[in-house]
């Protein structure tokens, strides 16, 4: 490896320079070869601007919990414990799975804890699009939850994602 | 741009999207949601004989069965999308997503030229599409990006 600065010759694999202590990782980094790649490569998850969490306590009811999912009209909620961490989530295929067929007057007596989704993979705002779209893709998620120092600030969804790269494409 | 060219160029058959799990229109909202279930699967088409009349998602079950205390008796025609829009297996990808992204629809019905469905195209799909189109990118990833060891390791 060439070091940029002072053309000393190191050997592979090399943090930093030998002669210069110049940073070398640069060198080994993936550059994105067309302009959806570097903004994959480069690009955080906070630029796709994620949406406002909608959150339930750990300790709601099922039927609050639905009443919500409805009115906000989101297809998951994040679920927090007592300080504001997040727990769990429960998604519209938790509630297909678990819950569709409970009679409506059953669901106060279950609580959102025993049908969600445990310590969900999550990302922080300063991860890059491209491990988004590896937690999505891997996990076959729909959502993630964006989380700072556990708690979290926003959820970006499949289409989130699609619409960035396909809006990248058209332009 | 490679991408801009394949989303062109690519057919939705390139997607291998998944053979579709139908009920019929007089079929109960309760052995639809037994359906998916089973299938894991979040959508079902709902086809009179070989004519798609319609389009069940989970979605529509929690908005219109479960918000509205509807009962699972009910027939699943009351409560489907009928006519949804749907794309040809020989369409460029570019079209589904474009349909896609305008409906904000998460599942779109793949049917053949005679109109008979033949596929679902989830936007799972699209997303395993694009990931494995940037495959370096997105699958080279440290196991945990945040946590670099703050020391050298070794004797």
């Amino acid at each position: 490896m060439i070091c940029p600065r002072c053309g000393c010759d190191n050997v592979p694999g090399l943090d930093c320079c030998a002669n210069c202590l110049q940073d070398l990782a640069i060198l080994d980094q993936p550059l994105g070869h067309d302009r959806v790649e570097s903004s994959l490569l480069a690009d955080r998850v906070g630029a796709l601007k994620p949406r406002r969490p909608v959150t339930v306590s750990i300790t709601a009811n099922m039927r609050d919990t639905v009443a919500l999912m409805i009115d906000e009209k989101v297809g998951a909620v994040l679920v927090v414990d007592a300080d504001g961490k997040l727990t769990g989530i429960f998604s519209e295929r938790d509630l297909l799975t678990w819950v569709a067929d409970l009679p409506p007057e059953k669901l106060e007596s279950h609580q959102v804890s025993e049908f969600m989704t445990n310590a969900p993979d999550t990302v922080s705002p300063d991860d890059t699009l491209a491990l988004a779209l590896q937690r999505m893709d891997v996990g076959k998620y729909r959502h993630l939850p964006v989380v700072e120092d556990g708690r979290p600030t926003g959820v970006i969804s499949v289409r989130d994602l699609v619409r960035h790269i396909t809006r990248l494409c058209r332009e | 741009m490679e991408l801009t060219r394949n989303l062109r160029h690519n057919a939705v058959a390139r997607l291998k999207p998944t053979p579709p799990h139908s009920v019929p229109p007089d079929a109960t909202i309760g052995d639809a949601v037994r359906l998916m279930r089973s299938k894991h699967v979040g959508c079902l088409l709902v086809c009179d004989g070989k004519v798609l009349v319609g389009i069940l998602t989970e979605r529509d079950v929690m908005t219109r069965v479960l918000a509205v205390g509807r009962p699972l008796s009910d027939t699943v025609d009351e409560v489907m999308t009928a006519q949804p829009r749907t794309v040809c297996s020989r369409d460029p990808i570019r079209r589904a997503l474009a349909r896609m992204e305008k409906g904000g629809y998460r599942h779109l019905p793949v049917v053949d030229d005679g109109g008979k469905p033949v596929g679902i195209l989830s936007v799972k799909r699209v997303v395993h599409y694009l990931a494995e189109h940037f495959a370096s990118a997105v699958y080279n990833q440290p196991p945990a990006p945040r946590d670099f060891p703050s020391h050298r390791g070794g004797a």
